[in-house]
């Protein structure tokens, strides 16, 4: 049993829209990516994880607590960043945090003050103001302020601009490195293969694949045999290749093509156009 | 409860008390001012010209003391409407607003129970509809004091007044209900203020009288009852304690709805 564990969870939304029969499980100092095409389902599994959703069939669980009975219990221990981040528009963004500290029950401001410099946050500001940007750093901030165990992040780079992104991965890489767990749905190839050890992806509300990203590469690898005039070239082009000559026949050398995790999930996330 | 989030919609209640109060300061002292003890001949006039429309706003005058005259002006229509279109604006703030926006996400995302989250959020629109209720009374009986002295009992107007507390918690309680049942902000407030809107055109056409008045048996403002409050009426309070009743019921029923719905956040 894992930290995070999905059940056979099952919700219908008719029209094949939901998720169905998904079962995962993600242990503890783990960090895993969420990946699907939009409507997959991913954000619907997290509301199942945060105890918004009751699960129609199956379970979730979360250090072995039900999501949806212990939620509170749950969360004293987890971080959140919503897919689509909506706050209280009227308050500012200091207020806010402010009142999230309170509202959490935390004795101090945690980690806030280092996580508003870490992402050169402005937080003065009234958050119906602010940039998507904006509001996602304090979403960021929201989530990692009282330093919880598990983190649960959907989409958490959405709208931060390069620099602010990979500050971000550094940050999840931190976090790995302190032994979080930790759950992140993304669209960012380069931000998911930089942090996750494992990698679920979602299609049609299904889990068509399920492995480390080592692992997912491995398994679409291509390889072609190419023949050329005589040794010498072979061994040149091997050399500039990354080649293997072949043993037997010297002027032969055999190159492997590996995809990118890009093209493995374009392939993932293409399969449903082709149907 | 939780005071963090007490605190911060009573906050978010308090542009919208003050503008309620200040509606009803005018309306208050406007109609305390305007009551004549030897003869309040333009309003009884006016009664004579168009009986109709002033029965149906309750205005029905027939009692000769400041209680009396307060209680057909002031709580046939003022004190009911104006402090219910504050609930409904409140109790949809409370809920489905949240809901509807997403900002409930944050709310959940804590370790705080749902039926904390609930608690919370009818006590502020209670606290809200009770100093409401609270800042009138203290500005009825002021406004008596100095224009009329002596003319308004105190134990007369805290009946009015409680009598009132109950039938706001009855529409407070209701709203917050229709609040926590609906993730849409329209349908929320579509169904609250349709519903007591329309309860209270009923009660409009009751107290036309004649043929239009059985259709009291059909709505809630019948078991508020002003006059019957002023004097102290057995049935008075039970309609009264009806009201109170029911608002504990749709309380109870709003806080178990809240805990148990599910919130596309």
């Amino acid at each position: 049993m894992g930290t995070i564990d999905v059940c056979d969870l099952t919700r219908d939304y008719g029209n094949n829209k939901g998720v169905f029969h998904l079962n995962f499980s993600i242990s503890e100092g783990e960090v895993f990516g969420f990946l699907g095409p939009n409507g997959a389902g991913k954000t619907t599994t997290i509301r199942h994880l945060m105890g918004f959703l009751k699960a129609q069939q199956g379970s979730c669980t979360i250090g072995g607590l039900d999501c949806w009975k212990d939620a509170a219990q749950i969360q004293k221990n987890l971080g959140y960043i919503p897919g689509e981040i909506a706050f209280f528009d009227e308050m500012k963004g200091s207020a806010y945090l402010a009142f999230l500290q309170s509202y959490r029950g935390m004795k101090n401001a945690g980690r806030t003050k280092e996580l508003i410099d870490r992402f050169s946050l402005n937080p003065d500001g009234k958050i119906k103001k602010m940039s998507k940007g904006m509001k996602q750093k304090i979403g960021i901030v929201a989530a990692f302020m009282h330093d919880p165990a598990i983190l649960i992040l959907d989409e958490p780079t959405s709208g931060l601009d390069p620099l602010m992104q990979n500050r971000f991965v550094e940050l999840i890489m931190e976090e790995k490195k302190r032994g979080k767990t930790i759950l992140m749905s993304s669209h960012l190839f380069e931000e998911v293969e930089k942090t996750c050890d494992r990698i679920g992806i979602i299609r049609s509300g299904q889990l068509v694949a399920l492995d480390d990203a080592q692992s997912l590469c491995a398994r679409h690898v291509k390889t072609y045999t190419v023949t050329l005039e005589n040794e010498e070239t072979a061994l040149c082009f091997a050399k500039d290749f990354d080649g293997v000559q072949n043993a037997q026949q010297r002027n032969q050398v055999t190159v492997t093509a590996k995809q990118t995790l890009e093209e493995i999930f374009l392939h993932y996330y293409g399969e449903e156009q082709q149907k | 409860m939780n005071r963090t989030l007490y605190k911060k919609e009573m906050k978010g209640s308090f542009k919208l008390l003050l503008i309620f109060a200040g509606i009803l300061t005018m309306y208050i002292t406007m109609i305390v001012g305007m009551y004549d003890p030897d003869l309040s001949d333009a309003i009884r006039q006016f009664e004579k010209l168009m009986p109709d429309l002033m029965a149906a706003v309750g205005m029905t005058g027939g009692n000769d003391t400041l209680g009396g005259f307060l209680s057909s002006y002031l709580y046939g229509m003022i004190m009911i409407v104006f402090p219910m279109v504050y609930s409904i604006i409140r109790a949809n703030g409370l809920a489905a607003k949240y809901v509807d926006r997403g900002s409930m996400a944050f709310l959940l995302a804590a370790p705080v129970k749902r039926v904390t989250i609930a608690v919370t959020q009818l006590a502020a629109l209670i606290s809200g509809i009770v100093l409401l209720l609270i800042y009138c009374t203290v500005l009825e009986y002021t406004a008596a004091q100095i224009m009329f002295p002596g003319e308004l009992p105190f134990a007369q107007l805290i009946r009015l007044n409680a009598g009132l507390l109950c039938l706001q918690l009855f529409i407070g309680a209701f709203c917050f209900l229709c609040s926590c049942i609906f993730n849409e902000s329209k349908h929320s407030v579509a169904v609250s203020a349709g519903v007591t809107a329309f309860m209270y055109v009923l009660q409009m056409l009751a107290n036309m009288g004649g043929k239009l008045e059985n259709i009291k048996h059909a709505t809630f403002f019948t078991l508020f009852r002003p006059e019957g409050l002023l004097l102290a009426n057995t049935s008075a309070w039970i309609g009264a304690a009806v009201l109170f009743f029911s608002a504990v019921c749709f309380s109870v029923a709003a806080i178990v709805i809240f805990k148990r719905k599910e919130m596309q956040v």
